[in-house]
C-alpha cells in the first residue's frame, strides 16, 4: 500500500478513452520519470493523480483515503501540481506569486517565500515582474511556489521544457535533495529520454497503459523505445549518462 | 508603496474640488444656508453615489479580467451591465411589486447573473470558455440589449437601495481574493493550491452581479470604468488582487467623482452624462493600452 495508489483507473473524454485500466502505487521518497510520446496519456494520468480529474473507473486513494473526500486545503498540504502550460499574462512580481503557495496554510510551514525564490536561484528577480522573465525563469518560479507548498507529492508535467540544460540539472539535484531530506515523491512527465537516467524508476506510457516500469537502464531499451515512441532507436553509450548527476 | 500615497493624496484633492469647488465655489469655513444645502442635499449625495458606483464598475472590471484571464473583460463589454439595465428598466415600469424596496436593484442582479450566464454559455466551446467568443458573445447581447432599452426609455434608475449591494459584493470579493489570485494562475494551478476553481468564479461572479446591479440602479450605464481602472491600477499597485481589489475600488470611484464634475461644470448649467465623459478620458487610453504590449501579454 502506498501513500498514493491508483487502483485500476480508466478514463473517457467525448468517448475517446485516454487512461485504460491503469494500476499505479506511489511511495514516500520516491523519484520517478514518465515517458511517452505526445498524447499517450501522461498528463491525463498526472492530472488524475492530483485529482484534477476524476476516474470514471477504479479508485485514487492518499493516505488509504479516497483523494475525492479530502478538503482543497488539506489535499494542498500532501499534493502539489504543475501543470506543462504556464500562460500566465498578469504581471504578478516574482515574490507574490511564489507566496501563493502558502495559501493552503493558516499557520505559516518553515520555508519562507525568499527561501524558495534562492533554492530556484531567482533571488535577484524576486521583486521584477513575471512578465518580463524568459520562459525558463517563468517556470522556476512556479517551481519555487510548488516548493513552497511543501507537499509530499510533487506531479511535475514536463518541469524541464524550456529550462536550460543548467537548470535542468540543478532542478533535478534539488528535487534529490529534497526527497533525501524530507522523503518527498516526485512523479515528472519527461520529453527527453536522456534524463531518464536522473530517476530512481521510469515508467513508460502508451494509449493509456503501463507498458515497462522499472530502473532506467533496463527500461532505456530499443525495443521498448521504439515501441512506446514509434521510432527506431540506437542507445548510443556517448548519450547515455548512466551514472546520476550528483 | 509610495504610489498608494499619491494616488491617495490625488483622491482627496478631487472629493475637496467635487465637493466645494466646482462648478461654484462655496467656501466650507463660512457657509450660509443655500450654501450648506447645496453641499449636503445636491454635491454630497451626488459624490457618493458617483464614487461607490465607480468602485464597484473599478472593482468588477477587476475581477471580471482575473476571472476570464483577459484583459478586455469588463461588466459593459461582457453585456452585463445591459442585461441589468434591462431588467431594472423592467422593474420601473412594472413598479415595486415583486421584492418591495429592493425589487430594482434585485431584478438588475438577476439581469446581471443571467446575462453573464448566457454570454458564458455562448462563450463556451469544446470543454472551456473561449476568450474571443465570450467578448463578442458579451458584445452581442449588449447591443440587443442597448437597443431593446432604447425602444423603452433612457434609464437612470436612480434607485437608492442597491447601495447595501456594492458593498456586500465587494465584502464577498474580498473574502475570496486569494480564490481570485489563484485563478489568475489557471484553474489546474488554482486547484493544485486547495481551491475549487468552480466554486470560486461562481462566488467571485455573483460578487460581480451584485455590484454592477446596484451601480446600474443607482445611475445606469457607465462603460470604460470597469475596463480602464484595472489597468491603471496595476500599474500602480502590480496584479495581486489583496492590493488590486481596493485600489480600483479607489480609483474607479474617484474617477467617476471627477468625470461627474467636470460633466457638471464645463457646460453649466447643462450637464454632460459621466459616461460621456469617462469614454473620453477611457478611449484614447484604451488605445494607449492597445499599443503597450507589457500590460497583460496582449
Amino acid at each position: 500500500m502506498g501513500i498514493l495508489d491508483l487502483k485500476k483507473i480508466s478514463f473517457s473524454y467525448n468517448r475517446e478513452e485516454f487512461i485504460k485500466d491503469l494500476s499505479i502505487s506511489l511511495n514516500g521518497g520516491e523519484f520517478i520519470g514518465l515517458l511517452g510520446a505526445n498524447g499517450s496519456g501522461k498528463s491525463t494520468l498526472l492530472k488524475l493523480s492530483a485529482g484534477i480529474l476524476s476516474p470514471q473507473m477504479g479508485e485514487i486513494n492518499l493516505w488509504n483515503k479516497p483523494l475525492h473526500h479530502y478538503k482543497g486545503k488539506d489535499r494542498a498540504k500532501l499534493i502539489s501540481y504543475l501543470p506543462q502550460m504556464l500562460d500566465i499574462n498578469a504581471p504578478f512580481r516574482v515574490i507574490e506569486l511564489v507566496s501563493m503557495g502558502l495559501y493552503p496554510y493558516d499557520i505559516l510551514p518553515q520555508l519562507s517565500p525568499e527561501e524558495a525564490i534562492e533554492m530556484v536561484g531567482l533571488t535577484e528577480k524576486k521583486n521584477s515582474s513575471i512578465t518580463e522573465l524568459s520562459g525558463g525563469e517563468r517556470r522556476r518560479v512556479f517551481i519555487a511556489m510548488t516548493l513552497l507548498q511543501g507537499a509530499g507529492i510533487l506531479l511535475l508535467d514536463e518541469p524541464l521544457a524550456n529550462l536550460d540544460i543548467k537548470y535542468q540539472i540543478e532542478l533535478i539535484r534539488l528535487l534529490r535533495n529534497l526527497r533525501d531530506i524530507k522523503n518527498i515523491s516526485v512523479v515528472m512527465a519527461l520529453h527527453d529520454i536522456n534524463m531518464a537516467f536522473q530517476f530512481d524508476c521510469v515508467y513508460i506510457v502508451k494509449d493509456g497503459r503501463l507498458i515497462a516500469s522499472g530502473e532506467p537502464h533496463e527500461i532505456i531499451a530499443g525495443e521498448l523505445l521504439k515501441d512506446a515512441f514509434d521510432i527506431d532507436v540506437t542507445i548510443s553509450d556517448i548519450f547515455h549518462p548512466l551514472k546520476p548527476i550528483k | 508603496m509610495r504610489k498608494i500615497i499619491l494616488l491617495i493624496i490625488v483622491s482627496i484633492c478631487i472629493l475637496f474640488v467635487s465637493v466645494f469647488i466646482l462648478p461654484k465655489f462655496i467656501n466650507p469655513f463660512n457657509l450660509d444656508d443655500t450654501g450648506s444645502q447645496i453641499i449636503f442635499s445636491i454635491r454630497l449625495p451626488r459624490v457618493i453615489v458617483s464614487i461607490l458606483m465607480g468602485s464597484a464598475l473599478g472593482v468588477s472590471g477587476a475581477i471580471l479580467q482575473g476571472l476570464l484571464r483577459n484583459p478586455l473583460a469588463d461588466p459593459y463589454i461582457l453585456g452585463i451591465s445591459s442585461g441589468a439595465t434591462l431588467m431594472a428598466a423592467a422593474g420601473l415600469i412594472f413598479g415595486k411589486i415583486i421584492f418591495g424596496l429592493f425589487t430594482i436593484p434585485l431584478l438588475a442582479f438577476i439581469g446581471a447573473i443571467s446575462t453573464g450566464i448566457a454570454v458564458g454559455i455562448m462563450g463556451y466551446k469544446g470543454g472551456g470558455l473561449l476568450p474571443e467568443r465570450l467578448l463578442l458573445a458579451g458584445i452581442g447581447i449588449g447591443f440587443l440589449f442597448s437597443s431593446i432599452l432604447m425602444l423603452l426609455m433612457s434609464i437612470s434608475a436612480d434607485d437608492p437601495y442597491g447601495l447595501i449591494f456594492i458593498f456586500a459584493g465587494f465584502l464577498l470579493s474580498i473574502w475570496r481574493v486569494k480564490g481570485l489570485n489563484a485563478l489568475i494562475l489557471g484553474d489546474e494551478i488554482a486547484y493544485s493550491l486547495g481551491f475549487s476553481p468552480f466554486k470560486e468564479r461562481l462566488i467571485l461572479f455573483i460578487s460581480v452581479g451584485l455590484m454592477t446591479a446596484s451601480s446600474v440602479s443607482l445611475g445606469g450605464i457607465v462603460g470604460f470604468i470597469g475596463l480602464l481602472i484595472p489597468h491603471i491600477v496595476r500599474y500602480f499597485v502590480g496584479s495581486d488582487c489583496r492590493f488590486l481589489l481596493p485600489s480600483s475600488a479607489l480609483a474607479g470611484g474617484i474617477l467617476l467623482c471627477m468625470a461627474d464634475t467636470i460633466g457638471r461644470t464645463i457646460m453649466s448649467p447643462t450637464e454632460i452624462p459621466a459616461g460621456i465623459i469617462t469614454a473620453i478620458i477611457g478611449a484614447p487610453y484604451f488605445l494607449y493600452l492597445l499599443r503597450r504590449k507589457e500590460i497583460m501579454g496582449v
